[in-house]
């Protein structure tokens, strides 16, 4: 019966263990889009898999990463604690409580800390930053598993070996080296795991270009995870756990008392010239990628542009293109301020444009260098004024408006204002957004005011309507609004049009409309930089992406409406083409506006204020 | 090995720290205690007692007590047992709980999304079973599921550890000695694993603490914790000092808890392996 229940508890630890592991293999075999529906088994996620070069090239970018900095880790921690082995009491402990901080720090606390430090001594982000921060956690992993197995040692050995005629070199590697190895594998195991595993601290020291799976995948958070995130996902936990099984069975014949040593010593020589071998392979390919001699740099939004654009514009020009991505205007802003790389092109939106002209980081473009412009819908030219005065900095990229997505199997009564978020009826069935401003927004237009208020009377209703609707909604959401509202988890969302056009398509029970109180139309546009290297490549590229056909590929792929009305008229869907969701009259609407930037003071009012809603 | 030229060995990974470890956490202090103008300030400091920031740091203080009381009372039975196997498997249950950290952590945090939502997997089988359906996502009781989660592991291998580590004859004295099952473990068993209890107390309550993700996916941004907070000040906000000022009260948890390992485990036996 004991027996029995000890079973039975370690197999429900393990169920709880697991089903996330089982819920995510499940979803790799999912032939739709999206993992709120399930539309069918298909293994076409694992052939895309590998046709998709920036999976891909995540993929080695984090094994290069998660090898050399655990190796390099492991070096350095295991000779420490060669060293620390023989020192004194009072430094011994103060090495080990500096090896402590970074295990006992918050890894957002020790990223920040990392990227302050590389900004300040004007460190070049990239893949060496990320190798250097990872280096740094790594290490006290190493050392936390090599110190215990010395304190197991027996210093005769040693001594002996010593008194035998070895060199300490000699002594070292045939006496003690072999009784601390396990200590050292696992601390390298460790090391890599977490390197693997490791998201915050990478988010904050990745430079341009340079993308680790979990950096990648939290830019796809936003618009939801490829289904070719699962697959390798899955591929990658299936080589472990097959490898793990084979290390664990087959030395089984040998004595099992020190099994597991003795297996890896005989194979050590082998395991050590694989694993030298390996990191000059990749660390050669790395090295010899060799830049060409005509490069553009781009920071642009997470998947907000069709990859094969940038093949095209490399094959057309012969200009190679370094790709960088970013979650929000607010990170992207201070990278590109402290200039710890060197971008040429950038997306921002409506707002941050203007920021960023009032701080002096924005160059004039010359738009004799850019002539498809004249592709350009007129009215979001005039549109951009609101934040670009003259129009002398920005070229529309993406364009939409922000309105209710609601369904139609769940609201009985029209739905024609923002009210309906605040309606008792929904409770528990509403999707705010989980922006600042955005949430204002919406707050600021149901009282009738504008969203560039500053008034702090008005500022102050906006936030007491947010707090009287908390209780109402189910979630602040960014991004999942799109996967919650398709798999019917909530009847009512505020939502970006550019997500209404392919949720509708999933769910036809899903309908989108803009407010009789008026709305933000919002703007995404291409910028240079004032410091950028390649100003005339990056002219070419925003050229390039203003092409009627380059221009009709992103709009399918992202589905955000495109301001290029020579682009519209090649859709050739008729629904799409004439939907007044992707292409809106904004002259039949009242009461659209663009967001301005309000200047630092407001905006920290605005923080503060949704900080006190975010926290009732 | 009592040899003096074997400190020199020491010296990468001082000078490492040093330039990677301690002046990093020097620029924290340095962003935490100077405002917008440059000017000293302790404002960023003192920040933490204005509501918002209190109630998001109890909170956060509340949900990783429960976080890691849970881990504990899951964990050390679990390792009992699995302690009993035998020696030869022992680097197979260590792998078998680092494995699911092969799979990414934020594709790990979402599934649990997928199974506890309303239309989910698990409502979804509740309700085939005709039974009440279990609304926990988007409310603190998520969260915390999501610490569990996340952090039992590092809760379960250094209790593991200290208890494969026990010397079988000490437990079989104490019974020679006739003590019963529970006073054994009272007695003996339990006193000598606290190194590795009080190293997987650790290891779960700073991470649970300091988490913003966790309480982003599966509490819908609906409950702040002061790591969504800080998270917030630097990527939103772009208020870096008062972030990093928030950094360092936050940093004085991290203190208590080192100070209260070093007095619980001063050979530094609690380790993960």
């Amino acid at each position: 019966m004991k027996r029995f229940i000890e079973r039975f508890y370690v197999a429900i630890i393990f169920i709880f263990l697991y089903a996330p592991i089982v819920t995510l293999i499940v979803l790799s075999f999912n032939s739709s889009r999206t993992r709120a529906k399930w539309g069918g088994f298909t293994t076409h996620w694992y052939s895309e898999l590998f046709k998709n070069d920036a999976i891909m090239q995540a993929l080695y970018n984090t094994i290069f990463i998660a090898i050399v900095s655990s190796v390099i880790a492991t070096l350095i921690g295991t000779i420490t604690c060669i060293a620390l082995n023989n020192m004194k009491a009072r430094p011994k402990n103060l090495l080990l409580g500096m090896n402590n901080i970074p295990m006992l720090n918050a890894d957002i606390v020790t990223g920040i800390s990392l990227m302050l430090l590389f900004i300040s001594f004007g460190f070049r982000f990239g893949m060496q930053t990320i190798l250097l921060a990872h280096i740094t956690f790594n290490i006290p992993y190493v050392i936390l598993n090599v110190m215990p197995k010395f304190k197991q040692l027996n210093p005769n050995t040693y001594e002996a070996a010593l008194d035998l005629g070895a060199s300490p070199v000699y002594a070292f590697f045939k006496v003690i080296f072999p009784d601390i190895l396990p200590g050292i594998l696992s601390g390298f195991l460790m090391a890599f795991t977490m390197s693997l595993d490791d998201f915050i601290i990478t988010h904050f020291t990745k430079g341009a270009g340079v993308d680790t799976l979990s950096t990648k995948i939290y830019t796809e958070v936003r618009k939801g995870i490829k289904p070719e995130m699962y697959a390798l996902s899955t591929i990658i936990f299936v080589t472990v756990f097959v490898l793990l099984l084979i290390v664990n069975i087959s030395p089984a014949k040998e004595k099992q008392s020190r099994k597991h040593v003795s297996f890896v010593r005989r194979y050590s020589k082998q395991f050590a010239a694989a694993a030298v071998a390996l990191i000059l392979i990749i660390g050669s390919v790395f090295l010899f990628q060799g830049k060409g001699n005509q490069q553009v740099i781009v920071y642009n939004w997470g998947e907000y542009l069709d990859p094969e654009v940038l093949t095209m514009f490399e094959e057309e020009t012969g200009i190679e293109v370094v790709y960088d991505e970013y979650e929000t205007n607010e990170t992207m802003y201070p990278k590109v301020a402290s200039k710890a790389a060197d971008y040429d092109v950038v997306c921002p939106s409506d707002y941050m444009i203007q920021k960023m002209i009032e701080n002096g980081l924005l160059a004039e473009l010359n738009y004799d260098n850019i002539p498809n412009v004249k592709n350009i819908d007129p009215d979001y030219i005039n549109q951009s004024k609101d934040f670009d005065p003259e129009n002398k900095y920005s070229v529309p990229y993406c364009v939409g408006t922000v309105g209710i997505l609601y369904n139609k199997t769940m609201v009985d009564e029209p739905v024609d204002s923002w009210d309906i978020l605040w309606n008792d009826k929904y409770k528990d069935n509403i999707l705010m957004q989980d922006s600042v401003r955005d949430a204002f927004m919406v707050a600021l237009k149901k009282l009738g005011y504008s969203m560039n208020s500053s008034d702090p009377k008005e500022l102050e209703e906006a936030k007491q309507a947010l707090i009287d609707q908390k209780p109402l909604t189910q979630a602040y959401v960014v991004d999942q609004v799109r996967d919650k509202m398709i798999g019917n988890e909530a009847a009512i969302g505020v939502i970006y049009s550019g997500e209404a056009i392919y949720t509708k398509r999933e769910n036809p029970d899903l309908e989108y409309v803009i407010p009789k109180e008026g709305t933000n139309v919002w703007i995404d546009s291409w910028c240079i930089l004032k410091d950028a290297p390649n100003k005339e490549n990056a002219e070419k590229f925003i050229n390039f992406l203003c092409r009627p056909d380059i221009a009709l590929m992103n709009f399918e792929y992202i589905t955000y409406s495109t301001p290029n009305t020579e682009a519209r008229k090649l859709i050739e869907d008729d629904d799409i083409r004439n939907s007044t969701i992707a292409f809106p009259d904004l002259t039949q609407y009242n009461n659209l506006e663009t967001f301005q930037y309000l200047g630092d003071k407001t905006d920290r009012i605005y923080n503060n204020l949704w900080k006190e809603v975010k926290s009732k | 090995m009592k040899t003096k030229q074997s400190k020199w060995l020491a010296m990468p990974f001082t000078v490492w720290g040093i330039v990677f470890i301690l002046i990093p956490l020097f620029m924290i202090f340095y962003y935490g205690l100077i405002d917008s103008e440059k000017h000293f300030t302790l404002a960023n400091i003192t920040a933490i007692a204005e509501p918002e920031h209190l109630k998001a740091l109890g909170l956060s203080i509340l949900l990783s007590l429960i976080a890691t009381i849970i881990c504990l009372v899951l964990a050390y039975p679990l390792a009992m047992i699995l302690s009993r196997l035998g020696i030869n498997q022992n680097s197979f249950i260590v792998l078998i709980f680092i494995l699911p950290m092969w799979m990414n952590f934020l594709l790990r945090t979402l599934a649990w999304q997928t199974l506890l939502e309303k239309t989910g997997v698990i409502n979804s089988i509740l309700h085939f079973l005709h039974l009440p359906s279990l609304n926990i996502i988007n409310t603190p009781y998520a969260i915390v599921l999501g610490m569990v989660y996340n952090f039992l592991p590092f809760m379960v291998l250094p209790i593991y550890n200290s208890l494969i580590k026990l010397d079988a004859d000490v437990i079989n004295a104490a019974r020679d000695l006739g003590a019963n099952g529970i006073q054994t473990f009272t007695k003996v068993i339990f006193p000598l694993t606290i190194p590795g209890v009080i190293s997987g107390i650790t290891m779960v309550f700073i991470p649970a603490l300091t988490t913003f993700v966790i309480s982003n996916l599966l509490g819908g941004s609906k409950i702040l914790l002061i790591g969504n907070v800080i998270e917030q000040e630097f990527t939103q906000a772009s208020n870096w000092n008062l972030g990093s000022g928030l950094s360092l009260v936050m940093m004085i948890f991290i203190i208590i808890n080192m100070a209260a390992s070093a007095v619980f485990d001063k050979d530094g036996e609690g380790g993960m392996m």
